[in-house]
């Protein structure tokens, strides 16, 4: 559907880590980021 | 003066006590009110248009018939200004501990901004100072230690840095630190990380600067080296007293105290006093910190429970229950509040642009704003808006619904709307907390997040729960001290309990230890306790049993118990995990291979069997800390020191001139302990202090045992020959993960137990129906196990004696209409709830038991009819929280 | 482009990362404010109609979190 794997992220983070979370968020993040903006997939607008 | 903000500023002679404060009503101060002191003005009486002023209000005398009596009056800080030389009375920018929890605060003086009390100056430098009216017979007569304020001194510290930021310099002058409850060495590790000082020194005196309203202050570094500093505020980390009304309270009650005018008690029995029917909690115990008083203080309603279990529910009264208004059909009309959490929220987010952005959205029919939405006042308010402005659904934008949603949902309740009409927006937790450097992007996440939750709010219904009986019984894992205790009060009050312990006896750790810091014998007192277990027809003990599977949810719990192969199910309302600990068996320090050298828990076995070897030891030493507050076991195991000091002055008492040295890296000898510490140091033991870069070193010189350190003193090496070794080792949690697999519960870094709220909820899961003791939760003293027994069996009781539990009403509903009989969802529901309809018109499709379902969704996402709805999370109020986000993308 | 930030719409369970995402907040862990949270019952809920919902409404990325 030409979504680039980047942009979809499957982890599983315990309720008790924390630290593990941020990392993912940061991991996550930092991926979305060097892909860009989202051109592929969205619904035009008007 | 406004005592609640420690004299820091004034208040007027009519004032509410603080913001917080229930009941929320003003009231007069007598000794400064001018009509009440000098029969002048009466204006009040005359402006109030209520006619509440009544100048005539006495003290009244009530007259109550009671059962038992628990006592909890609390503390008062020491007062330093008989200290002359630290200049407390004299110079404003010295201030007590309490002092400066005021200032940090975001309801205090400043509002939480940090500035010194004299010229509002943001101080660059501060000082705290330990052991302020603790660990003192010269200056006062406090020889205990206080507990919480080395531990408060280092919050303070780095509160105080993430306020000012990192150039804020802080400097904690102390003589031991002493971290020692769950997760605080890591604090202290942190902090030290944060760049906040810690000085090993006590401060002799504090000299106003001249010409400034700074401080200076002398003291000798740890290398011997006089230095002189200047700080621009000086705060004392001041201890506990028991004030003198508590003491008289206690004489009158006839009960007894100890030398440091705390409540008296065994460590077998640590919330009994002296006298039958009257038990304690919280600082009159000892001073403590709020974990430990909480423990305290369900230990105590345990007891005081127990002995009035046959009057149980005779003098309730029912709750009003407020009638619903039915919602259905009409338009929403949504209230959305946002939270401020004092500066919590407020101090990164921007909350009047949040709620102001609120009430753009579409329904929403009234936005405010609090300074803490969960205080009580706050809820009547609240509240009384729902009914005022007939709203029908409520949004709060605070802190996270795992905590807060329920005590919101109540608010909702008591206004007549169903509690399903109602969201959270996470803007704290997930917000405010995590972006504090980025305060514009933080409000625009808080907006996104309000918007969200508003969307979906609007299409939220009001959902019934269903009812559901509570299984009287109760499972304790584990027949330790804590076990033991739990199974004691359960049955106390009138509960069945089965008892799993894994190995062929009752007792666990405890079999082990000679005497409890307070003398007692443990034997004695354990084989008391197992005798009083094992004879209780309420208490069924299985030995040499594992549990081997658990399903099931709170008030009906299912097991399958393992005993020696043979297989039993069981059934039960609560289970209360106790499930131990154990001591490291140390690879250093010639443990392996020499036979001088024991674990401390070996030498209490040497003592329990008397062992006549003992008394002809010569020289005799103790090595602190061995596995504990290392970098890969960063917590501290508690209750080490303290033992070690005891088995070191039952050694002299054995041989008065037999050496005794112990090598320590802080005496954490907590509370009365102290006592202790001294004794040892007056009759001679020797302490050494090392750091643990410096370790010391343990050789064998043809077959000498040899220990070689530096003398913190000296600061020279020293080599010290001895006949015994004793290795204070850490508490090891045992493999945990199989009991957290049954019961959905946490473990965290160091393997113990993750409790439900570090504060509050010490001795509860966040699952609810588990609860948890003993060392299970944290390393512990017998004392402290016992009372945490005692807590555990005091929170099931609270579920327990409801017998009746409602369901959740986020739960899966099918529309048999639309359901194709493919089975899908009954195969792979987790928890069985899906079943197919027996008879009727829909013969053959499928339907959900609403008692078992627990609303996880895997049916929703896998039924291939779409027939399957899940209430509350339902694909319209996803999508809508999706589609809320389109504005902002 | 420098100052553009994505937007990650994230799908997480209530009693896993969800409750870690709170106790983040709790020991004050800094992490970049680019997610919003759906908060579902479990990722058994997760459907993928809701990440590509997510992606057609513009979101930058979707992360979904047990």
């Amino acid at each position: 559907m030409g979504i680039e794997p980047g942009r979809l992220h499957f982890s599983w983070v315990s309720s008790a880590e924390a630290t593990k979370f941020v990392d993912v968020v940061k991991k996550v993040t930092s991926e979305v980021k060097a892909l860009g903006p989202n051109k592929q997939f969205v619904k035009k607008k008007g | 003066m406004d005592v609640y903000n420690s004299g820091l500023v004034q208040r007027k002679a009519i004032y509410v006590e603080y913001a917080q404060a229930v009941p929320l009503k003003y009231c007069i101060d007598p000794e400064n009110c001018i009509y009440l002191t000098r029969g002048k003005c009466g204006n009040c009486a005359k402006v109030c248009p209520a006619g509440a002023i009544d100048y005539e209000q006495k003290e009244k005398e009530l007259t109550l018939n009671v059962g038992s009596i628990v006592l909890a009056p609390g503390f008062k800080s020491f007062d330093p200004s008989k200290l002359d030389f630290y200049n407390y009375a004299s110079h404003k920018n010295v201030v007590t501990a309490l002092e400066f929890e005021r200032i940090l605060s975001a309801s205090g003086p400043t509002m939480g901004h940090l500035a010194r009390v004299s010229d509002k100056k943001e101080p660059k430098k501060i000082a705290w100072f330990q052991c302020v009216g603790s660990r003192d017979v010269n200056k006062c007569d406090n020889a205990y230690c206080s507990s919480v304020c080395c531990m408060y001194a280092i919050k303070e510290a780095a509160i105080a840095k993430e306020h000012a930021g990192n150039d804020l310099d802080c400097a904690i002058f102390y003589m031991d630190i002493r971290t020692h409850g769950k997760d605080f060495e890591r604090y202290y590790d942190n902090a030290k990380d944060k760049g906040v000082r810690f000085v090993n020194s006590r401060i002799h005196s504090v000299l106003p600067v001249f010409g400034t309203d700074d401080l200076e202050v002398r003291y000798v570094d740890e290398a011997g080296k006089l230095i002189t500093e200047v700080f621009d505020m000086i705060v004392l980390s001041t201890g506990f007293e028991t004030p003198p009304e508590v003491v008289k309270l206690a004489n009158d009650l006839d009960i007894d105290l100890t030398v440091g005018n705390f409540a008296k008690t065994s460590a077998f029995d640590p919330v009994a006093t002296s006298r039958e029917g009257i038990y304690i909690c919280g600082s009159i115990a000892g001073p403590r910190d709020i974990p430990q008083s909480v423990v305290d203080s369900s230990a105590a309603a345990s007891d005081a429970g127990e002995i009035l279990s046959s009057a149980r529910n005779s003098l309730t009264t029912v709750k009003e229950v407020v009638p619903e208004t039915p919602v259905v059909g009409d338009p929403p009309k949504i209230g959305v509040f946002v939270c401020k959490c004092g500066i919590n929220i407020a101090g990164v987010v921007d909350v009047e642009a949040v709620r102001d952005y609120a009430a753009s959205l579409p329904y929403v029919e009234y936005v405010g704003d609090n300074l803490y939405s969960c205080s009580q006042d706050t809820q009547d308010a609240m509240a009384d808006i729902i009914k005022s402005k007939n709203l029908n659904r409520v949004v709060v934008a605070a802190c996270t619904p795992k905590t807060h949603e329920p005590l919101f949902q109540e608010t909702l309740i008591g206004s007549g709307l169903n509690k399903y009409l109602f969201e959270m927006a996470n803007i704290r937790n997930q917000d405010s907390w995590v972006h504090k450097n980025n305060p514009e992007l933080a409000t625009q996440k808080a907006m996104d997040l309000v918007r969200m939750a508003v969307s979906k709010v609007a299409l939220m219904e009001p959902l019934e729960e269903a009812e559901l009986e509570i299984n009287q019984e109760a499972l304790v894992i584990g027949g330790g001290i804590a076990g033991l205790t739990s199974s004691q009060s359960l049955a106390g009050q009138g509960y069945n309990v089965h008892l799993v312990e894994k190995s062929d006896v009752l007792g666990g750790q405890a079999l082990n230890i000679y005497k409890t810091a307070s003398g007692e014998y443990v034997q004695e007192n354990l084989t008391a306790l197992i005798n009083k277990v094992e004879s209780n027809e309420k208490i069924k003990v299985y030995l040499e049993t594992e549990i081997v599977s658990t399903d099931g949810f709170v008030g009906n719990f299912r097991s399958i118990l393992s005993t020696g192969g043979e297989e039993k199910n069981i059934e039960y309302g609560v289970s209360i995990v106790a499930t131990g600990a154990s001591a490291l068996e140390p690879d250093e320090y010639n443990y392996k291979s020499d036979e001088r050298v024991l674990t401390s828990l070996e030498l209490d076995r040497r003592f329990i069997n008397n062992d006549p070897e003992l008394s002809k030891i010569n020289s005799a030493a103790f090595i602190q800390c061995v596995g504990s507050r290392e970098p890969d076991r960063p917590y501290c195991s508690r209750v080490c020191c303290t033992h070690s000091i005891e088995n070191a002055l039952e050694l002299k008492k054995l041989n008065p001139e037999m050496n005794i040295y112990i090598l320590y890296r802080d005496i954490r000898t907590f509370g009365e302990r102290e006592y202790l510490y001294k004794q040892a140091r007056q009759e001679g033991v020797i302490f050494i202090k090392y750091s643990v870069d410096n370790k010391p070193e343990v050789i064998n010189r043809d077959g000498r045992l040899i220990i070689n350190i530096v003398d913190h003193v000296l600061r020279l090496p020293v080599e010290i020959e001895v006949d015994l070794l004793t290795l204070a080792t850490a508490i090891l949690p045992p493999n945990n993960k199989k009991i957290a697999g049954f019961y959905k519960v946490p473990v965290n870094d160091d393997g113990m137990f993750v409790e439900k709220h570090a504060k509050l909820g010490p001795s509860e899961f966040a699952t609810d129906g588990v609860f948890l003791c003993g060392l299970a939760h944290y390393p512990k003293p017998i004392e402290e196990s016992v009372a945490q027994g005692k807590a555990a069996a005091s929170r099931a009781i609270t579920l327990l004696a409801k017998k009746k539990t409602n369901t959740i009403g986020t739960i899966a509903k099918i529309f048999s209409m639309n359901c194709s009989s493919c089975g899908v969802c009954i195969s792979i529901c987790p928890y069985s709830a899906p079943s197919y309809i027996e008879e009727g018109p829909f013969t053959g499709k499928a339907q959900i038991n609403p008692v078992l379902c627990k609303g996880c969704g895997l049916c929703v996402a896998s039924c291939r009819s779409g027939a399957i709805n899940l209430k509350g999370f339902d694909n319209d109020q996803i999508f809508a929280q999706i589609y809320a986000l389109k504005e902002a993308v | 482009m420098s100052d553009w930030e994505p937007k990650i719409v994230s799908f997480l369970c209530n009693w896993c990362s969800y409750g870690a995402a709170d106790l983040a907040g709790v020991g004050r862990m800094q992490y970049p404010p680019n997610i919003r949270v759906v908060r579902i019952p479990c990722t058994g809920r997760m459907s993928p109609k809701f990440a590509l919902a997510a992606l057609r409404e513009g979101a930058d990325g979707v992360w979904v979190s047990g």
